[in-house]
């Protein structure tokens, strides 16, 4: 058990430093911007996991939460606010957003619940299309003001990506005290069976309702920062199209499992980069390697890795 | 005024034509497709490319799509839910909506991008009245409906696999333990939830032109309307689509058109707050 604890610890050292040196070895300024990107949609997929994978609610409102976030942060800093307040109008946005959606819609069953927050994220694209002179439209917000910290500035995008590494590993750091408080148990006991934690004493209205706020707590920050580092916005960036993609690179990735967050957003930002030659073929391909993995993976990528060491710990 | 009442029911009898398709699905397998709109635009363009690309006449046309049609219904039935069937139903959520990203790809790759029209089976001047005017098509649409109205009621309560659909619904093993061919009972109602979404994409693409992007739109409309009048409920499906409609026609004459869309969800939203299972009731409860 000990060399075992020993083993995940030094891999995930190996895996710190991989990740701390990537931008020494691709000076490529493209590839930082996409890993960037990578790294903004994992904290945003890890707040989906709070309400999808570990409480079992679907969401579909996670892309409209990412877009309030940076919505909010763009206009706040266009209009000279400075830039400390907009991680906390953010954040104050998208919980009001979260209360006025969930507090109805969150005794809903799933189908319903699915509906509920496409119908949610179409109201707010379309909100974000047509109130032009807040907004600018379908052509979005351009020049948006970086980070400024106590006259720290991160400049190029080498330095965002240590910022953003930096608030990715605090991401996952609260969600994996979350999953090991009582709120996290409660999460799971609601996911596996709603009447079943009722009976023994969880809320379970309460704990869906917190897990779907934390969860937009996590995109509407992700927001902040996309506007603050990638510094353009526009509507198609937090679309509906954009909320499936979001919800398949959890199930890809792994539900229920914080590895499988990163990497399901990780794979599926740079593959269609990498694929970009195949055209529209690549979304064919996207929609059947979703089915083949829901059917033949329930865990996710995260999943494959144990189930081989499992495999093979039976094979010896 | 009276124009509008037209064209909103119109309209609305399309979105109950959707909402009728899902209700089959959802009424053997209480499953809800969310693919359904990416089939409508395949049925939409499976009649163009008979009718328009190879001038056949137009009820060819209409014949061809529904065999073709009957055909997808049933591949989609064996990709996106029966590898899933013991599963929890949250997932068949996800493969229908992946296998709708790949209908719709795949119609742009063969068809293009380029929106395309399709000439309606009847012809004639429209009818006036006092002002309002009512194209031929229109009345087409009314009458298509009351028909598959007719006919679904007809299935689903007087027909023998009308009963073998409510058991593989009630209960898919008990049902398989009495001899019921549950997989082709689930295969019938794919076939005939897909015929139909064909129906309705063969009635819109005259009226509006036809797109590989329409269908989403569109299957969520269906969505509302199965939510507002409650989840496999027949009368349900029909009064919420013409509801729906009328809400959206007049919605965009009388606050804005920009937010047509919106007024669905709005109400769908409204709805659930004040009855959680539909305006006209839920056709089966949750099981334990």
């Amino acid at each position: 058990m000990k060399t075992s604890r020993l083993k995940t610890r030094i891999a995930l050292a190996l895996f710190a430093i991989a990740v701390l040196t990537i931008p020494l070895a691709a000076r490529d300024g493209y590839i930082i911007q996409l890993l960037n990107i990578a790294m903004l949609n994992a904290i945003v997929v890890l707040g989906l996991n709070f309400a999808t994978g570990w409480t079992g609610q679907i969401n579909f409102g996670q892309a409209a939460f990412y877009g309030l976030g940076a919505y909010t942060t763009a206009i706040a800093t266009k209009a000279g606010l400075p830039w400390i307040s907009t991680p906390f109008l953010a954040v104050a946005v998208v919980v009001a957003a979260s209360l006025v959606l969930g507090l109805p819609t969150l005794r809903l069953r799933t189908y319903y619940l699915a509906m509920t927050t496409i119908g949610f994220g179409e109201i707010v694209r379309l909100i974000i299309v047509h109130w032009e002179p807040v907004t600018g439209g379908t052509s979005g917000l351009r020049a948006i003001p970086g980070i400024s910290l106590f006259g720290f500035g991160p400049q190029g995008q080498i330095q965002h990506y240590y910022v953003l590494i930096a608030v990715l590993a605090v991401a996952v750091l609260v969600a994996v005290r979350i999953r090991h408080s009582a709120l996290g148990r409660a999460m799971i006991a609601t996911k596996d069976s709603e009447i079943a934690a009722e009976q023994s004493g969880v809320d379970t209205t309460r704990t869906k309702l917190l897990a779907f706020i934390i969860g937009a707590i996590y995109a509407g920050l992700a927001g902040c920062l996309y506007a603050s580092s990638i510094r353009f916005i526009s509507p198609d960036s937090f679309s509906g199209i954009q909320a499936v993609l979001l919800m398949t690179m959890l199930i890809v990735g792994g539900m229920g499992s914080i590895a499988g967050c990163i990497i399901g957003a990780a794979a599926l930002t740079l593959l269609p980069e990498a694929l970009r030659f195949l055209g529209q073929w690549y979304l064919v391909l996207y929609g059947l390697g979703v089915i083949v993995v829901i059917v033949l993976a329930p865990g996710g990528l995260a999943s494959i890795a144990s189930t081989i060491r499992l495999r093979l710990a039976g094979a010896r | 005024m009276g124009q509008l009442v037209i064209n909103g029911l119109a309209l609305g009898s399309i979105y109950a034509l959707v909402a009728l398709g899902l209700l089959l699905i959802f009424n053997t397998v209480q499953i809800v497709n969310f693919a359904q709109g990416q089939l409508l635009m395949l049925g939409a363009f499976i009649g163009i490319s008979s009718a328009v690309t190879h001038e056949l006449p137009v009820a060819i046309a209409w014949i061809i799509t529904m065999v073709a049609m009957a055909f997808v219904g049933i591949v989609f039935m064996v990709l996106v839910y029966f590898p899933l069937r013991r599963r929890p139903p949250f997932l068949v959520i996800l493969t229908t909506i992946a296998m709708g990203i790949v209908l719709e790809n795949l119609t742009l790759i063969i068809w293009g991008p380029l929106p395309v029209s399709m000439p309606s089976p009847v012809h004639g001047a429209p009818l006036r009245f006092s002002g309002v005017v009512i194209s031929m098509h229109q009345i087409f649409i009314f009458v298509t409906l009351a028909v598959i109205l007719l006919l679904q009621f007809l299935l689903l309560t007087k027909t023998r696999f009308g009963i073998l659909m409510q058991a593989t619904a009630q209960d898919l093993h008990t049902a398989r333990l009495v001899g019921i061919p549950v997989n082709r009972t689930i295969a019938v109602a794919f076939a005939l939830g897909a015929m139909l979404s064909g129906v309705a994409g063969l009635l819109v693409a005259p009226i509006f032109l036809a797109e590989p992007t329409m269908g989403g739109s569109l299957g969520l409309k269906g969505f509302v309307v199965s939510v507002i009048g409650g989840f496999g409920n027949l009368p349900g499906a029909v009064i919420g689509g013409l509801f729906l409609g009328l809400i959206e026609t007049f919605g965009a004459r009388y606050i804005s058109s920009n937010f047509r869309d919106a007024y669905a969800f709005i109400v769908m939203i409204a709805v659930l707050v004040a009855w959680p299972r539909g305006l006209f009731g839920e056709k089966s409860s949750e099981k334990v």
